[in-house]
């Protein structure tokens, strides 16, 4: 290829006077060139994610319609639905039956909706928190004004996985009562994977604060935290209404 | 140096390295077709001749189906094959120096074609036309095969690690061997005690998969007497290599001797024989 | 080319106190992992092992241990330990990160120079091709006779799973991870990838993966192939959760390498390289990270929901409980198909660039040979399930993905006419990369062409599960992505380690390579023709002349690649040493020195025009001021 060449890189010997490069990445960046990297960056994961986040909902939808056997939920498994479930060639040995020959003669229990939903809502509002500190970022707050929200942000998702380890101990099903059931527990564990990411987030996001990085207009990194915390929200905010709506 | 005598001076230096189209261009195509047209022939050639001997003797129109749609394949993708190799082929002889392998300096630059909007254009169209043709070849075959006819005969098989059982409803007859009359389509009815394994007649030419909790259907219409291989085409475990068992054709008659022969009752043999339900 | 700035590798870096990491290496992180692994195998062993979770439990945690301990000990997650303290690295840092001041030993690092990474992989997938071919050879060995009891079924199993698994990984990373982290943002005269670290991660999280499915062997095996359908994976031994954990980490690997090589053909183009300049090299890493980024989500959902199942008892596979095993094959599938185009996109590109090269001429239809990689991509999305025609599943959809798999062969087609269109009315100069092109264009006819057949739902009813498809999917990817990608290797062989590649050994090499896929292959192809099923240990005599074909085809093909691999070695230590630019081609990276300096041009390059200008005179640039020049020479006119 045709190439004209200019000189514009400066001597290397400059660059010393930088110091700490509070922003990370490549110290050739300018702000600008970093952030547009990091945020086209997150949002290719995000990408990702949503896909993941797809076939988890095409899971529940799919065993839910098969309901193979009558055991998305056993919810049917009354004599006349066995009848009707087992068609031809297929063996009535193993419908409705918890594998060992012992039939299923009533339901598994929904999960209670309230552990679901306060899930959801712990962690919108942690990412509510966190889109709250953007704002005042934006507007030059100090961190005495950031960090308590990151500090609530922080709380709350603390809360949320706690919240969820609990549900995992009060559900009325194990994972071997059937696809709801097994559904059900891997978006649980699901959450507890994502949460995760958002809480070394968010335990970064405190930290920083307190010690003043995300002051005179920093705010990028808090952005970038945002819109991620902001799909973990949704997402689960999501697979917890069809959890519930959809048991 | 003025900018224009610039410009000339490095032109005169250029110029020789760039080689210019010249008559040789439609001798070229020319020699390319011919090229072309003998590779097309040697391919249809192999087509009309090589794959009926590779493939084994089919005992059912569905495998007669799936040799004669290989062959017809192999022919629409003749002229493709053909028109590739031809190029990358004369490409060697005829754009190629000798030495040039050896040498550690690059031949002269090549024309600077970019791009040609009719080639592209006319290759695009030939393979939308060529697709097209794949595409209703298959589905007219594929909806032949899917209809049900009156006379069907149904066959229950069972998949299990590592053996099949084949049974006949109504008739109370299980079997490891496969037997079915000719000249009638016969209804597979497949499902699995335990993990997914591949259902496969070989020379019926159709296979389907036998999974657990499901009856899959797939048909085969027989039609010439004698032995086929039964295998197992979806690996299932440890002793996936020896799940297979053979199969027979034979006629009407001999089905319905067979039958009585393992234990069926008249009236079942009657029923199921003939009325094919 | 002449500048006052020092190197930067020269750059003397003072030790630092407290600096623990600057020690961390590949045995810190192996130590770390090992030590992980039995911790948390002693811990999960006395706690859960005699529960109803039982030995896959264990498994998994000692597993998930090693993967999480190795990295901690290589140090892949420094940066974010250290931007949770609020504790950011320095210039000085970033320099010893990339590798500056510590020589050999930096291979051996968590190190954030792209080349250093490129070279890592490089070494990296020829060791993976090193085990997945000694696998192979175990196969066609067992195979010679029809009732060969050189392997007991159980093994066999488990050689033709890893196998195939081993390969798959090797060729997604064969081109991508070498070349489009060398020579990628070289190509686009940037001074690194955008993310270095993430470059860095997406390395030592594969080196992380490997240890798994090679304990597979140790672990009872894996007996379901490379594709691990359910319910059978559900229930196979221990070795299945190996060769899972491998994947999950496997899958985060493609994932950030297809974030980095996107955002960095996004954002770090140099002056003047506009979109519609990018060598087509540069597009195909980028069409092919993307589709990864959209495929590999699915292997990790498939093989996790596959994880529970065998782990903790959930049922989305078992069909006793509710599950079916055609949820795992769509799953599956949706990953699986993207897959194999993630695959050979990338050498095909490298193959563009080394037809326009040896052929001295363009690329031929430069914007539809990026459509035609576009349409790949966005087509394989659609077809998963024509590898599900025969499984029962959703019978009517067979005539919609029966013409989505047929509609591929249109890009597909184009990408030939690109190539062959190179090729047209050039003059060919017959160096050893470009043998690789001829080689991949007569392979990939016949790939193409099989899977034709296959495309057609009644013949498939015929080939399925036989080794009709085995002979297909290695000409295809064998035949052609793994051959573009040796001849990657011919060619950017000068640049990434500095020496030219013997050129007598390498074409003998590759004669041998190229005979040993015909006979191997079309050994293969006349099995399947006979009714041979795939994954098979033992066979009927009916087979045998067909299975003597193939294995001879294969030692052959062995030897060949040991040749070649022998070539590669060789010359890396006594070849001849290379100069900057031995092809005379005319894309960035041939532009700058050999070896690389450590930010890739001592001057930032400004792009003019497309990196294909042969046959033109070189444009004389309009005449300009003297640029104001701080502390070094003043610049040189006229074009390089």
């Amino acid at each position: 290829m045709s190439v004209t060449e200019q000189n514009t890189h400066e001597s290397h010997d400059d660059h010393g006077s930088h110091g700490h490069y509070a922003e990370g990445g490549n110290h050739h960046d300018t702000p600008q060139a970093k952030h547009r990297k990091e945020h086209i960056a997150l949002w290719l994961f995000i990408g990702g994610d949503a896909v993941f986040f797809m076939l988890e909902l095409f899971f529940w939808f799919y065993l839910r319609a098969n309901n193979t056997g009558g055991m998305w939920r056993a919810a049917n498994c009354t004599k006349a639905a066995q009848a009707a479930i087992n068609g031809a060639g297929a063996t009535a040995s193993n419908m409705c039956t918890d594998g060992l020959g012992n039939a299923i003669t009533a339901p598994i229990t929904k999960a209670a909706p309230i552990h679901t939903i306060a899930i959801a809502v712990l962690i919108v509002i942690s990412a509510a928190f966190v889109w709250f500190m953007e704002v005042q970022a934006r507007q030059g707050a100090s961190r005495k004004a950031t960090t308590p929200l990151a500090g609530l942000a922080l709380i709350f998702v603390i809360a949320a996985i706690v919240w969820q380890i609990v549900q995992f101990q009060v559900l009325p099903f194990t994972t071997v009562d059937g696809t709801y059931a097994s559904t059900f527990e891997f978006y649980m564990g699901s959450n507890l994977a994502h949460f995760a990411l958002v809480l070394t987030i968010a335990l970064g996001v405190f930290n920083r604060s307190r010690k003043g990085l995300f002051e005179n207009g920093r705010w990028y990194q808090i952005h970038l935290s945002r819109l991620f915390w902001v799909w973990i929200a949704f997402s689960s905010a999501v697979l917890a209404a069809v959890a519930v709506l959809f048991a | 140096m003025s900018y224009e005598s610039k410009h000339e001076a490095i032109d005169a230096e250029v110029e020789p390295l760039i080689s210019h189209p010249g008559p040789l261009h439609t001798r070229a195509i020319g020699k390319i077709l011919a090229i072309w047209a003998v590779f097309t022939a040697i391919g249809i050639i192999i087509a009309l001749f090589l794959p009926q001997h590779l493939f084994p003797v089919g005992y059912g129109t569905e495998q007669h189906d799936v040799v004669l749609t290989f062959v017809v394949f192999t022919i629409a993708a003749a002229p493709v094959a053909a028109l590739v190799y031809a190029v990358t082929f004369y490409s060697l002889f005829a754009w190629r120096k000798k030495g040039s392998g050896k040498s550690d300096t690059p031949p002269p630059d090549g024309a600077p074609i970019h791009g040609n909007s009719a080639v592209a254009s006319v290759w695009i169209g030939v393979s939308v036309v060529l697709v097209l043709f794949l595409l209703v070849w298959g589905m007219t075959e594929l909806g032949a095969e899917t209809q049900t006819e009156a006379n069907v005969i149904r066959v229950n098989v069972t998949g299990q690690q590592w053996m099949w059982t084949f049974s006949y409803p109504g008739t109370g007859v299980t079997s490891p061997t496969l037997i079915v009359p000719e000249g009638r389509q016969v209804k597979f009815q497949v499902t699995s005690e335990d993990v997914a394994h591949g259902f496969w007649p070989v020379q019926l030419g159709v296979q389907i998969d036998a999974m657990p909790n499901v009856t899959n259907l797939i048909s085969a219409t027989p039609n010439k007497l004698g032995t086929f291989a039964v295998r197992c085409s979806q690996i299932c475990g440890l002793y996936h290599a020896y799940m297979q068992t053979t199969g027979q054709v034979v006629t009407n008659a001999q089905f319905a001797q067979w039958l009585t022969n393992h234990g069926a009752s008249t009236s079942s043999v009657k029923s199921y024989a003939l009325s094919g339900k | 080319m002449t500048t006052t700035a020092p190197l930067l590798e020269d750059t003397k870096l003072e030790p630092k106190a407290g600096g623990f990491y600057r020690h961390q290496n590949f045995l810190t992180g192996l130590i770390t992992g090992i030590i992980s692994a039995v911790v948390f195998w002693a811990i999960a062993h006395a706690t859960i092992q005699g529960s109803n979770w039982g030995s896959d439990m264990v498994v998994t945690v000692t597993l998930v241990a090693w993967v999480v301990g190795f990295n901690i000990g290589i140090g892949s997650f420094n940066a974010v330990l250290r931007w949770t303290l609020g504790h950011d690295q320095d210039h000085e840092d970033e320099l010893y990160a990339a590798g500056v001041g510590q020589g050999w030993k930096r291979y051996f690092k968590f190190c954030t120079d792209h080349k250093v990474v490129g070279t890592q992989y490089l070494v990296l997938v020829m060791v993976l091709f090193a085990v997945g071919g000694t696998l192979a050879m175990m196969i066609r060995t067992q195979l010679l006779t029809p009732h060969s009891r050189f392997l007991s079924p159980e093994t066999y199993n488990a050689i033709v799973s890893i196998h195939g698994m081993v390969m798959i990984i090797a060729t997604i990373i064969m081109v991508s991870g070498p070349f489009a982290n060398f020579i990628m943002p070289i190509m686009i005269g940037a001074k690194d990838m955008a993310f270095p670290r993430l470059n860095a991660l997406s390395f030592w999280l594969v080196v992380s993966a490997v240890p798994p499915i090679l304990a597979s062997f140790l672990l009872g095996g894996v007996d379901s192939g490379w594709t691990t359908y359910a319910p059978l994976s559900a229930q196979s031994p221990m070795g299945q959760d190996g060769f899972a954990i491998t994947i999950c980490t496997f899958v985060c690997s493609v994932t950030v390498a297809g974030i980095n090589t996107i955002v960095t053909t996004l954002t770090m183009r140099t002056t003047g390289m506009t979109m519609g300049r990018l060598p087509i090299f540069v597009w195909g890493s980028v069409i092919a990270g993307a589709l990864g980024l959209y495929a590999m989500p699915a292997f990790l959902m498939a093989q996790s929901a596959l994880i529970t199942d065998r782990v903790v008892g959930t049922s989305f596979y078992v069909s006793m409980q509710g599950g079916t095993g055609w949820l795992y094959e769509n799953t599956f599938w949706i990953m699986g198909h993207p897959e194999v185009y993630v695959i050979l996109i990338p050498p095909v590109a490298a193959l563009a660039e080394i037809g326009s090269t040896f052929a001295r001429k363009p690329v031929f239809g430069y914007k539809i040979l990026i459509a035609g990689m576009a349409g790949i991509a966005t087509l394989a999305i659609m077809v998963w399930a024509h590898h599900m025609f025969t499984t029962g599943w959703a019978p009517n959809l067979a005539d919609p993905f029966m013409l989505t798999t047929e509609l591929i062969s249109i890009p597909t087609g184009i990408i030939f006419l690109c190539l062959i269109g190179t090729i047209w009315r050039g003059n060919i100069w017959t160096r050893l990369p470009m043998y690789f092109l001829y080689l991949f264009l007569f392979n990939f006819i016949i790939g193409g062409i099989t899977g034709i057949y296959l495309s057609d739902v009644p013949v498939d009813q015929y080939f399925h599960g036989n080794m009709f498809v085995t002979a297909h999917f290695h000409y295809t990817l064998l035949g052609g992505a793994m051959i573009g990608a040796a001849g990657a290797v011919a060619y950017w062989f000068p640049k990434v380690t500095t020496r030219m590649l013997n050129e007598r050994i390498g074409k003998t090499a590759f004669w041998m390579i190229a005979i040993g896929i015909q006979v191997t292959y079309f050994g293969q192809f006349w099995e399947g023709f006979q009714g041979m099923p795939r994954r098979v240990a033992n066979y009927n005599a009916l087979f045998l002349h067909a299975n003597q074909m193939s294995t001879t085809g294969a030692y052959l093909l062995m030897a060949g690649w040991i040749v070649f691999l022998y070539a590669i070695v060789h010359s890396w230590r006594n070849g001849e040493k290379a100069s900057a630019n031995p092809w005379h081609a005319k894309t960035l990276e041939w532009h700058t020195l050999t070896p690389v300096p450590l930010e890739n041009f001592l001057v930032d390059p400004v792009i003019t025009t497309g990196p294909y200008t042969y046959g033109e005179p070189d444009p004389i640039p309009a005449p300009q001021p003297e640029p104001a020049v701080v502390g070094s020479t003043s610049s040189q006119e006229g074009a390089h």
